[in-house]
């Protein structure tokens, strides 16, 4: 059994107020076998129809109520799991942003995508179905059985041994069942997966020559699969197998008791009529537990992970500390700046101390896995420091997930994401208000007019997802646009050119190089000609400012920035 | 119901032995379970009558201990017979998708643009699993049911079971159709709110940092409530229509369970069944009108699966060429020639590839760079024959590249970006490249790409499973096995399409000096996106909007071309 599932919020009222509905429904369910036996009864002996029809019409009533009940439960239930779906889908995105971009791609940012939408409707399933099963399989079969004695205790007994037998086989077919499946997991993962690998690998398949004779592969992975879950199969129905043996089993052992037992006339037409149609009733609820457990763990899952993103730790958010604008007079000092790997022991960046002033260019460099993405992670606020001081102007700031710094950034990655809207739209990303004339000025400062020009709907072009898909070397553009639209005085950027081709990245820099005018820049590359332009250079090795100066400086230093500037001239001549 | 005869309709006929079996066992579950209250209800009527001899009793006794026990048998064969036929039809599917997959191969990535295209056929695949065992096959069973019972009520009144048929046409015709209506009316909103908001969230999964720097998170999540809002409404609607359907269908099922206890009674006065059958009659209603119950519920599913048969559908169409593979030995040089060559895609104003004229004498190492649409890659498919010239022609040996079909691969390699790499061992992996490789062969080409020694460290050798835990492959590693097979597969061109994009600088140089070294004696034609490795190369082209802009070789253009002096000083830091 599920124990969080008490912890939900207002499951426990939920549970009770379906459990009083359960015990109300239980006592329905006796009252239309009790009205429909005598009914029947009656007509066997010859009563006129007339006669009996108020007896029908009670049967009629209970039998209403009780689905009445069912349905009210049911509807109960669905509201309650809604509620809850609602929060945690709401807590789930509160967390994304906390979590920042490498918190969530460690979870996989599709599969984050999947949990928020159809993991957030399996949990909702899984509580609307599982909370009125669980409560009638635990209510109904107890109260129906004590009546059930009260008539007749033999069928009581018949009924009371069964459910344990029954209870007890399904958990031994089911552990069986798991042990087999368990053991052949691997191949079976394997072979279920050969498809969907054969179709996302078909492109390589054929340039090997391979693509034609593989259809054969498929049709005879296809068979083992086949076999192999046949094989499954056997064992896990079963379980439903026991279920629907042993409960149809018994309904007919009670009902030949009842028959031997009317010959000897100990036990009338009536009370025996009525035992025959309790007993189904008896097993139903656990029955129709059965035939939804499996459905519903998926659900029960998803509960899981997303309580395992929410325990997670994520960065602190002060949203209430003033600080200046960023100006040719202003000054930034960290001292000691690390931050721990959330994996192991080791650090990512460790005690850093550096100094910048004004509007200086600094060029951020290092092997890769030297944490220069994680550096501008930290400047950037999207990851938290574990520790080290800041001083704004001499201002103590707690961290850099202030929001009042990361109003004065903007940050340009490798991809930047292209959001699903027009070109016009995605520029003005940052400021939605920006004027016509403005945007005008940064699409050709960017760059784009050429492009823009050539689309069919110009700036109202639809691009990002289902939209025209754009290159690398365009993406960077509707980026640069975007902060040149926003005119915020601090610049970031992670390897923007790293995968453009030669002659784009020469026309980004060009368009680039005077936008960083009047700007606090930091610049993480491994593309080593950005760092002629830069006032400051800081070399990163194993997570440890090791240099800091200008090109000159570092290259008459000979330490460990020549290194990397001699390791990329001989890398070239292979 | 086009996708139905398509799709559907000749796997039914194919496979309707196991089918029909299938829904027999159904039929017998729904039979076993009615006719075990059947025989109960007049077991007991019977036995009240006090017989003198028990033997009276013996068949009724006998019948009810058999359908008590045969029901659960019944089910138990229908579900593995159910299962074992429809897992043989995906089977059918899975290689029907495949062919249909297999000549478009090079293109798809073009036609489909939108994310992971082949995992959801995929997937679709597998969820047709249920338009058989969730929807066919109870619809099947629930129809005979329901025939069954009019005709066996029919034969004690026709009237009454005229009557009772007309009752139960309201849970076997009525509900379901009107199900299928409300749900397909809701299903179109739902679709559409579902993919916008799905398109919502990948915005804000994605492009989390644009919304974190830019403070706009509260935007986000209110926008998101306010469309969430929307499904919700819709899911809940559903939901609660299915409830109160649940409910009106049990009321039915009771008033009908009335009118049978009420015309029984009046039979037996009459004298039309004796009074033994009055239970019997009465009680067996309501297990019979639970094996139709699920006929709604079938039926409202029908949406769901046409979603899935329109997206296999639509790879479907889409022109192909393909020529018939003609036989080439397995020839040691190649000679590739482009002549003038043009090509205009459909539709569009411009060429792709414009007049191009160019000879690759086997051995020679020629490099192909250009900014994105600059008809690179339209080069590379006309090189592939999978596309024809509009005008001009690219010839490999003297034989039109289009006129090889697949067997151009046995004189042509490609490593691109992403080699795939299946989910299988490594040595898997590489045997792909020559299923005849020996043992020593394999060994020989991991030793040439260096990877010898990581291999070697690994506890299962060769033998590691691509994606065990543990044992990830980095991209230098991954790049490495592919090089790997096509070492083995030893043809005399090899095309290097960007294999180095996405690694760092230090992998990066180590890997394109371990290609060279292992390719010198092949034709290589190296698309690349900066200038590493130029000085290896016997011949540079730079192509522009469809045209080569310069070409020569790295001597030759340092010395008489301004861009490439300026491009390489770029490059060179």
């Amino acid at each position: 059994m599920d124990k969080q599932l008490l912890r939900y919020e207002g499951s426990k009222k939920t549970m009770f107020i379906i459990g009083l509905l359960t015990v109300f429904q239980s006592v329905f369910i006796i009252l239309h076998a009790v009205f429909l036996s005598t009914a029947l009864t009656k007509l066997f002996k010859g009563a006129a129809v007339n006669a009996v029809l108020p007896l029908l019409l009670g049967f009629g009533g209970f039998f209403f109520l009780r689905h009445l009940l069912q349905w009210a439960k049911e509807r109960m239930a669905y509201r309650f799991a809604e509620t809850t779906a609602l929060s945690y889908q709401t807590l789930l995105l509160e967390k994304l942003f906390r979590l920042g971009p490498r918190g969530v791609g460690r979870h996989g940012s599709g599969s984050v995508i999947t949990l928020c939408l159809e993991g957030i409707t399996n949990l909702r399933t899984y509580l609307e179905l599982f909370i009125p099963r669980a409560v009638s399989m635990i209510c109904t079969p107890i109260i129906l059985l004590v009546y059930v004695f009260t008539v007749d205790a033999l069928s009581g007994v018949v009924l009371l041994v069964t459910m344990p037998i029954m209870i007890a086989f399904l958990i031994l077919l089911g552990l069986l069942a798991q042990k087999k499946i368990d053991a052949q997991m691997d191949s079976y993962r394997l072979l279920s997966s050969h498809f969907v690998d054969s179709l996302r690998g078909l492109v390589t398949l054929k340039f090997l020559g391979k693509s034609k004779s593989h259809e054969h592969a498929i049709r005879a992975v296809s068979e083992r699969y086949r076999m192999a879950t046949n094989r499954t199969l056997r064992l896990a129905f079963l379980s439903t197998f026991a279920l629907d043996f042993f409960s149809s089993l018994s309904v007919a052992v009670v009902a030949v008791e009842l028959g031997l037992r009317l010959i000897d006339g100990k036990i009338g037409l009536e009370s025996a009529l009525m035992l025959l149609i309790l007993a189904p009733e008896y097993f139903l609820p656990i029955r129709s537990f059965g035939n939804d457990y499996h459905a519903t763990m998926d659900g029960k899952d998803a509960g899981d992970k997303i309580r395992k993103i929410l325990s997670q730790e994520d960065r602190k958010l002060i949203n209430t500390q003033p600080l200046p604008r960023w100006n040719e007079a202003s000054c930034l000092a960290v001292r000691g700046l690390s931050k721990a790997s959330t994996e192991d022991e080791s650090f990512i960046v460790k005690n850093s101390d550096f100094e910048v002033k004004g509007f200086q260019k600094i060029g951020i460099v290092g092997k890769s896995g030297a944490g220069k993405s994680t550096f501008i992670d930290l400047l950037a606020g999207l990851r938290d420091k574990s520790s080290g001081t800041i001083l704004f102007d001499g201002i103590e700031v707690e961290s850099f997930t202030v929001d009042e710094w990361q109003r004065q950034l903007s940050y340009i990655p490798q991809h930047p994401y292209i959001f699903s809207g027009t070109i016009a739209e995605n520029i003005r990303w940052y400021a939605q208000h920006s004027s016509k004339e403005d945007l005008l000025l940064a699409v050709e400062r960017a760059g784009l007019s050429e492009l823009v020009k050539s689309l069919p709907n110009g700036l109202d072009e639809k691009i990002g997802q289902g939209g025209r898909s754009l290159s690398g070397g365009e993406e960077q553009r509707i980026a640069l646009a975007r902060t040149i639209l926003q005119e915020r005085p601090i610049m970031l950027f992670d390897e923007p050119t790293a995968h453009l081709d030669i002659e784009t990245e020469y026309e980004i820099k060009e368009l680039l190089l005077p936008l960083l005018e009047r700007k606090l820049v930091f610049f993480a590359t491994h593309r080593l000609h950005w760092m002629k332009e830069m006032d400051l250079i800081f070399v990163l090795q194993e997570g440890q400012l090791v240099e800091c100066g200008s090109h000159e400086e570092l290259l008459a230093k000979k330490g460990h920035y020549f290194e990397l500037i001699s390791a990329a001239k001989g890398g070239r001549g292979v | 119901m086009k996708h139905f005869n398509t799709y559907i309709k000749p796997y039914l006929r194919q496979y309707y032995r196991s089918i029909s079996l299938a829904v027999f066992f159904g039929l017998l579950t729904v039979l076993a379970s009615s006719m075990l209250t059947f025989t109960s209800g007049y077991l007991i009527s019977s036995a009240s009558l006090m017989p003198y001899n028990i033997l009276m009793l013996y068949v009724p006794i006998v019948l009810v201990r058999t359908f008590g026990i045969s029901q659960a048998v019944t089910r138990y064969i229908e579900r593995l017979i159910g299962h074992n036929a429809v897992l043989k039809i995906l089977s059918d599917m899975r290689v029907w998708l495949y062919r249909m997959l297999e000549p478009q191969a090079l293109f798809i990535r073009e036609r489909f643009q939108t994310g992971d295209l082949l995992g959801t056929l995929a997937d679709d695949i597998e969820h047709l699993q249920d338009l058989y065992i969730r929807t066919i096959f109870p619809t099947i069973v629930a129809l005979c049911l329901f025939a069954g019972s009019i005709i066996s009520l029919s034969l004690f009144d026709w009237k009454f079971a005229l009557w009772i048929g007309f009752c139960l046409s309201l849970i076997v015709v009525v509900y379901p159709v009107w199900s299928l209506f409300i749900l397909k009316k809701r299903q179109l909103k739902q679709k559409e709110v579902q993919s916008r908001l799905y398109s919502n969230l990948t915005d804000a999964v994605f492009g989390l940092t644009d919304w974190i720097i830019s403070g706009r998170e509260k935007d986000f999540i209110n926008g998101f409530h306010r469309e969430r809002e929307e499904i919700f409404e819709v899911d809940r609607r559903l939901r609660y229509w299915n409830q109160s359907r649940e409910l009106q269908l049990r009321i039915l099922s009771g008033l009908i369970l009335i009118m049978m206890a009420i015309w029984s009674g009046f039979e037996a006065q009459a004298g039309g069944i004796a009074p033994t059958y009055i239970a019997a009659f009465t009680l067996v209603t309501l297990p019979i009108i639970e094996g139709l119950l699920p006929i709604s519920h079938a039926i409202e599913r029908i949406p769901a699966y046409q979603e899935s048969l329109r997206r296999v559908g639509n790879i479907e169409r889409g022109d192909r060429h393909e020529a018939k593979p003609i036989e080439v030995g397995k020839s040691n040089a190649a000679n590739l020639v482009a002549d003038h060559l043009t090509y205009r895609y459909a539709g569009s104003q411009e060429d792709a590839l414009h007049q191009m004229s160019l000879s690759i004498p086997q051995g020679h190492k020629f490099a192909l760079l250009g900014k994105s649409g600059a008809g690179k890659s339209t080069f590379l498919q006309l090189l592939l024959g999978a596309l024809v010239p509009t005008s001009g022609k690219v010839e490999l040996n003297g034989q039109p590249c289009h006129c090889y079909g697949d067997a151009i691969f046995e004189q042509i390699s490609v490593l691109n970006q992403k080699p795939y790499l299946f989910a299988t061992t490594v040595e898997n992996n590489i045997r792909l490249g020559n299923q005849t490789a020996t043992r020593e062969e394999i060994e020989r080409v991991v030793k040439q790409v260096k990877l010898d020694q990581y291999i070697n460290s690994l506890p299962l050798g060769l033998a590691t499973q691509m994606e065990e835990t543990g044992a990830r492959f980095s991209g230098g590693e991954r790049q490495r096995i592919a090089l790997a097979r096509i070492l083995l597969k030893n043809t005399p061109v090899v095309i290097l399409d960007e294999p180095t994009v996405g690694l760092d600088p230090q992998t990066e140089a180590d890997l394109i000096e371990t290609i060279f070294e292992a390719l010198k004696d092949k034709t290589v034609i190296w698309i690349t996106h900066h200038l590493m490795g130029m000085e290896k190369m016997d011949k540079i082209v730079f192509m522009e909007k469809g045209k080569v802009a310069i070409e020569g070789s790295h001597e030759e253009l340092l010395e008489t071309s301004e861009r490439y002096q300026r491009l390489y000083e770029l490059d060179h830091g």
